[in-house]
């Protein structure tokens, strides 16, 4: 063991560069991070060889535990399941309605639009490196088109946003972490806020005005203030108000719509803001409405 | 030969932290195989080895976290050279020592980051410390030691199978 150890020149040089990696990181923060990040691009593609194979061999090992010993309960899940979908063939009879009646009022407006903008859909492959945050590490990188700042949504509604994107991979910060925050709004009352995660694992609706009579039970959805997502896509459903004396707004915590434990595949909104700038144009050649110069 | 063996531990241990540890996380804490890694090479390496390990595979989790840039290239980085300093003035590594001195690393290590992330709020960090810190801790001096105990049996058993040999 002792011949492993190092000799005192290796150590002087080990106490040098760590006085010297310190000192680049902590004078040149920018330049030592953009450094960083080039060099990450090719090391990052290297890196993703070996996670997509450890990721297939986890969705292996996840599919024969899913297959064959998770079975337990699987009849009383069933049954749920049959009574859920029975519900939902009701609502979805209502649904066809309304969309029938929206597709006749779009007809008559002239104003066609797909509901959600350009996306790219990714896999998830992996989790957050570090126990410090609730991230997803997805399978497209910027050679796919994802960028920093873009969102992420299932069919069920809002993931998170990229936060770090290298050639081929790419990290979405969920939700439900507490460094993320939404521009969203209350569906029924209109009433705008912003959700941020909490440390327990869920997510918080805050700045509802005080005068606001929303209720547990009301959905939370993106109100399209900013680029990541367009306004509509669910974020969760208010399950608990906190109004206390003497605050400006009250706040809601929520259940998020999307089952953020178990990811696998999502969507990458790519273009969010040229959706919105193409509505904006149609809404400017409809008649009746006046151009601005 | 080095090379190779450092070269295999960042190319697997990163992408094993980030795919397979997930199902055995407590209490939603995985113990970070990085850090161990790091620690043991810095132990019985030294200074540099377990620096320049710390420093790359600090960098390659940078690259699979929401975090930013430098926080595990510097906490890692540091974790190997302190591991390093600290086998050096240890004349037997003994697996009590090892458990507790990945322990302390772990904890320390956990600490530097959290205040790196500027938090002000004292519940906030407290919460840190008794949800995430201490847990982590335990994990990573428990498969650390399970680890070095799981080396050292190989290497007794090879010797003994080298002595039966002659």
């Amino acid at each position: 063991m002792a011949l492993l150890r190092s000799t005192y020149g290796t150590r002087r040089l080990a106490v040098v560069l760590f006085a010297l990696l310190l000192a680049a990181l902590f004078l040149l923060p920018g330049q030592s991070q953009g450094l960083l990040q080039i060099l990450g691009g090719p090391f990052g593609q290297i890196l993703s060889l070996p996670l997509e194979a450890f990721s297939s061999l986890d969705r292996g090992l996840s599919d024969i535990w899913g297959g064959y010993v998770a079975l337990r309960g699987v009849r009383d899940e069933n049954q749920q399941l049959r009574k859920e979908v029975e519900f939902l063939q009701g609502q979805n009879n209502q649904l066809r309605e309304a969309a029938v009646a929206t597709e006749r009022l779009e007809t008559i407006l002239e104003f066609k639009q797909k509901t959600l903008p350009e996306t790219v859909a990714a896999q998830v492959i992996g989790r957050d490196a570090t126990n410090w945050y609730r991230g997803v590490i997805l399978n497209k990188g910027e050679q796919d088109g994802v960028r920093v700042e873009m969102g992420v949504v299932t069919p069920a509604g809002v993931v998170g946003r990229v936060v770090k994107a290298t050639a081929s991979s790419s990290v979405v910060l969920l939700a439900t972490d507490p460094n993320n925050a939404i521009a969203a709004l209350v569906q029924r009352t209109r009433d705008e806020g912003i959700v941020e995660g909490t440390r327990s694992g869920r997510a918080r609706l805050k700045y509802i005005p005080l005068l606001s009579n929303v209720h547990p039970g009301d959905r939370v959805v993106t109100s399209g203030l900013t680029d990541a997502f367009p306004r509509g896509l669910a974020i969760g459903v208010i399950t608990h108000i906190e109004k206390e004396e003497g605050d400006l707004f009250q706040s809601a915590e929520l259940e998020p719509e999307v089952d953020l434990a178990k990811l696998e595949e999502v969507l990458v909104i790519r273009a969010a803001h040229e959706a919105t700038d193409a509505s904006r144009k149609m809404m400017q050649n409809l008649p009746g409405e006046k151009k601005k110069p | 030969m080095r090379i190779f063996l450092y070269t295999a531990l960042v190319l697997t241990v990163v992408p094993i932290q980030t795919t397979l540890l997930n199902h055995v996380s407590i209490l939603d804490v995985r113990p970070d195989l990085g850090l161990i890694a790091v620690c043991l090479v810095g132990f019985f390496g030294g200074e540099l080895d377990g620096l320049l390990l710390g420093v790359i595979l600090g960098w390659s989790q940078d690259l699979l976290s929401a975090g930013e840039l430098w926080m595990n290239v510097v906490s890692k980085g540091g974790a190997g050279f302190f591991a390093g300093l600290a086998g050096r003035h240890l004349a037997h590594i003994t697996p009590t020592v090892l458990l507790i001195g990945l322990a302390l690393i772990s904890c320390l290590s956990s600490l530097a980051l959290v205040s790196s992330m500027k938090v002000s709020d004292w519940d906030v960090i407290w919460h840190a410390i008794h949800s995430k810190i201490l847990i982590q801790g335990i994990l990573d001096a428990a498969v650390g030691t399970a680890v070095y105990g799981l080396f050292m049996r190989r290497s007794v058993a090879d010797q003994m199978a080298i002595g039966d040999r002659y």
